[in-house]
């Protein structure tokens, strides 16, 4: 990928043609399928995509935190050099929580609701640095602090049950910084927020990233936040990225017919008018029996033979004009024999969006 | 054959009778807390709401987690006995009715659950789902429900040989139209919508708002919408509540609160909605703090913690909720 172009320096993690797939009685669920992608000192890189896509998969083999029956098949993701499919395990626990750190969803369950928080933060610093309890102690409070939790010192012995939704996630945030990563991975961090309280998390991740110039990989299914908060996104489906590129240019010229249908799925605040949603019809491919072809072909509106039979590649800025620095589609009617369909691969629709 | 448009029509009431009218709703909860249960304490979880839900309108309500909504809702339709106030539903108030008295009105408005995995009976096929409710009412016989139940899927965008498969045979978005087809077995007139669509997929909810769309205008149904997602409510609702601490703090037609909001929590509620267009990166902050328990709700005005213009007034009376001109409320002394 020449996603390069804007970037300077070295990417601090590179993943390459990621494949993951879970084993059952029922077969083989193909949950990731040769995802590629670079994350950059500073950034935040976002992943959107439709539920069971293959986000969280992504992630959790890069941090190899997947289940029993999880298997990363093929590809690598090189951290610093490392790369992380292949560390031993001591290394990676090692790295993990200390350089990387990571965020879920619903922080009751990630947390020990039998220890304060307090207890909980200063074993996570202490698991990674020679320091005294004392010592980890001050450090928890600076967290606190960073993370604007009123009155830290006192709030270190409440329970999590005793903190709401939006202080809990706080807390998480603290902990997974309480090591200085380099990365961090939050996957839906802000989901079971308030959009009060969202915006008050996603302000804290956006200062203490440039504060700190960690990167950051945030998952999240709300394209407002995508809009907001990130520099860069991948667009997944199916376990694939589907497009990829700078946020503004994929919201102003989509040329994937998935991130189409995406950004038209949700309501125009800006029009008065009460207009009718255009949904993508249908519903996402069952990842057992993954479509052979595009795996967006069922739904695409554009479909031609050859989505049904072949995966299309991931074509870059480079092999058509329509895709700008950085963007990058995975759709068969960016082929150099693909008949025109205006807003997906003609020129002139540049900017007429 | 269109056996679900036969609905027992409203009576021809004049059209400005709303369907529902809520006078000084109350849900109040007993809770005991501390380790040993000792303290009891009050739970005020719905305070004192006044609403009226017109015939056919798309009322929308709003408000973070916690601040009544559901509560209200369950109330509204007699899962909870409210403990004070007045539910008149087609001009009865039906707040104090025993269980056998609210039979005929329980037929009449139905709820659709946020989630769509928990809310339907796993072991049950999807015929078996839809028709229970028919059954439960002694409504027609084995092979006509069968044949309402056929009816009621292809109106949700399903099909008859889904009839015999089980929910977890389906996505989420194909679990929420079998729950939509369950709530309209039984012809209601009012459909509350508690949070229909956010355990759903961005693509999907788009086509269940449209299907909610249609089958309204085909079923003249009157919707209670509940949700989180700030932008879907503005699409879909005629009128939006704003909720904060089991009260109602400004009501308005869907533009008018949208584009002059009067209260200050509502303006600061609309602030935060992440807004998907990159070039509107870096709005401003939205709101400090959090919302404070409901049991131990501010003096005055219980949104004086976290507005910008409180005053010592604020915190002396509450501020009623009062008519600013054009239907539109809001209850802030400051409110203009
Ligand atoms: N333990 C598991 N066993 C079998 N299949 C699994 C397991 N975990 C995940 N999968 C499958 O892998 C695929 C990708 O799942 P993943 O959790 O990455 O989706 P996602 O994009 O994060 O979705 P969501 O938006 O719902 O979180 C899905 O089809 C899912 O059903
Ligand atoms: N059965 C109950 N017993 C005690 N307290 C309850 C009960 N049901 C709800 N509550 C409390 O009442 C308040 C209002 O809850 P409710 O579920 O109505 O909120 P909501 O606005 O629907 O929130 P959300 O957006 O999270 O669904 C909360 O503080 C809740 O904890
Ligand atoms: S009355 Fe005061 S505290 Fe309440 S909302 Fe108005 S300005 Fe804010
Ligand atoms: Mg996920
Ligand atoms: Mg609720």
């Amino acid at each position: 990928m020449t996603i390069t172009a804007a970037h300077t320096s070295e990417p601090i993690l590179s993943v390459k043609n990621l494949s993951t797939s879970f084993f059952s009685d029922r077969g083989e669920v193909k949950a990731v399928r040769g995802v590629s992608f670079d994350v950059y000192p500073g950034e935040i890189l976002g992943i959107v995509g439709e539920s069971g896509s293959g986000k969280s998969i992504t992630c959790m083999s890069v941090l190899r935190l997947l289940k029993a029956n999880g298997r990363v098949l093929d590809g690598s993701a090189v951290f610093e050099g490392k790369d992380l499919t292949t560390l031993p395990s001591r290394q990676m626990r090692a790295l993990r929580g200390n350089d990387i750190s990571m965020i879920f969803q619903d922080p009751m369950t990630s947390l020990n609701p039998t220890l304060t928080v307090g207890e909980q933060i200063i074993e996570t610093i202490r698991a990674h640095r020679q320091v005294s309890r004392a010592d980890a102690a001050k450090r928890a409070i600076e967290l606190f602090d960073l993370v604007k939790i009123p009155s830290p010192s006192k709030r270190l012995k409440s329970y999590p049950h005793e903190f709401s939704g939006g202080m809990r996630q706080r807390v998480m945030i603290a902990m997974a910084l309480s090591c200085d990563p380099k990365l961090l991975v939050a996957d839906e961090p802000t989901t079971a927020l308030d959009v009060t309280i969202q915006r008050q998390v996603l302000q804290l991740l956006k200062e203490l990233q440039s504060r700190l110039g960690m990167a950051v990989i945030l998952i999240t299914h709300d394209l407002g936040v995508i809009a907001e908060v990130t520099d860069r996104i991948l667009v997944m489906y199916g376990g694939m990225v589907m497009e990829t590129g700078r946020v503004a240019d994929l919201f102003e010229s989509p040329r994937h017919p998935y991130t189409q249908g995406l950004l038209k799925s949700i309501p125009d605040l800006s029009s008065g008018e009460h207009q009718r949603l255009s949904p993508i019809p249908g519903s996402p491919p069952d990842m057992l029996h993954p479509p052979a072809g595009c795996p967006f072909a069922p739904r695409c509106t554009h479909a031609m033979g050859i989505c049904t039979e072949a995966v299309p590649q991931l074509y870059c800025a480079g092999d058509t004009p329509v895709l700008r620095a950085g963007q990058a589609a995975r759709c068969w009617l960016h082929h150099a024999d693909a008949p025109e369909v205006p807003e997906v691969n003609a020129r002139e629709h540049e900017g007429a969006a | 054959m269109n056996e679900i448009a036969k609905t027992d029509t409203p009576k021809a009431e004049p059209a400005a009778t709303p369907l529902v009218t809520l006078k000084g709703l109350e849900k109040h909860f007993d809770v005991t807390s501390g380790l040993l249960g000792r303290h009891k304490q009050v739970l005020k979880a719905v305070d004192g709401i006044d609403l009226e839900i017109r015939r056919g309108e798309t009322l929308g309500l709003v408000g973070e987690s916690g601040c009544g909504k559901s509560t209200l809702a369950r109330a509204l339709i007699r899962l909870y006995r409210p403990t004070g106030g007045r539910i008149e539903f087609d001009g009865t108030d039906i707040a104090g009715l025993d269980r056998q008295a609210l039979i005929p009105y329980r037929r009449r408005m139905q709820m659709i659950f946020q989630d769509p995995y928990a809310s339907l009976n796993g072991r049950m096929s999807v015929r078996d789902l839809i028709a229970e409710p028919l059954e439960i009412n002694r409504i027609g016989t084995e092979k006509s429900r069968t044949e309402r139940v056929h009816d009621l899927l292809t109106r949700v965008g399903l099909n008859q040989s889904h009839a015999t498969r089980f929910p977890h045979e389906f996505s989420g978005g194909q679990r929420q139209r079998i729950g939509i087809a369950r709530a309209l077995a039984l012809e209601p007139e009012l459909v509350i919508c508690d949070e229909p669509i956010s355990a759903l997929d961005v693509s999907i909810q788009a086509q269940v708002v449209n299907m909610l769309e249609d089958l309204q205008e085909e079923f003249k149904l009157t919707y209670l919408f509940i949700t989180h997602d700030l932008s879907m409510v503005r699409h879909i609702s005629d009128r939006i509540g704003v909720m904060y601490l089991g009260k109602l703090v400004e009501l308005a037609d869907r533009d008018a609160l949208y584009e002059g909001p009067k209260h200050p929590y509502t303006q600061a509620l609309l602030k935060s909605i992440p807004v998907p267009d990159p070039k509107r990166k870096g709005a401003d902050e939205g709101m400090r703090g959090e919302i404070p328990s409901p049991m131990d709700i501010p003096s005055g005005c219980r949104f004086r913690t976290r507005c910008p213009l409180a005053t010592d007034k604020c915190a002396a009376e509450e501020p009623p909720l009062k008519e600013m001109g054009g239907g539109h409320l809001a209850a802030c002394h400051y409110a203009e």
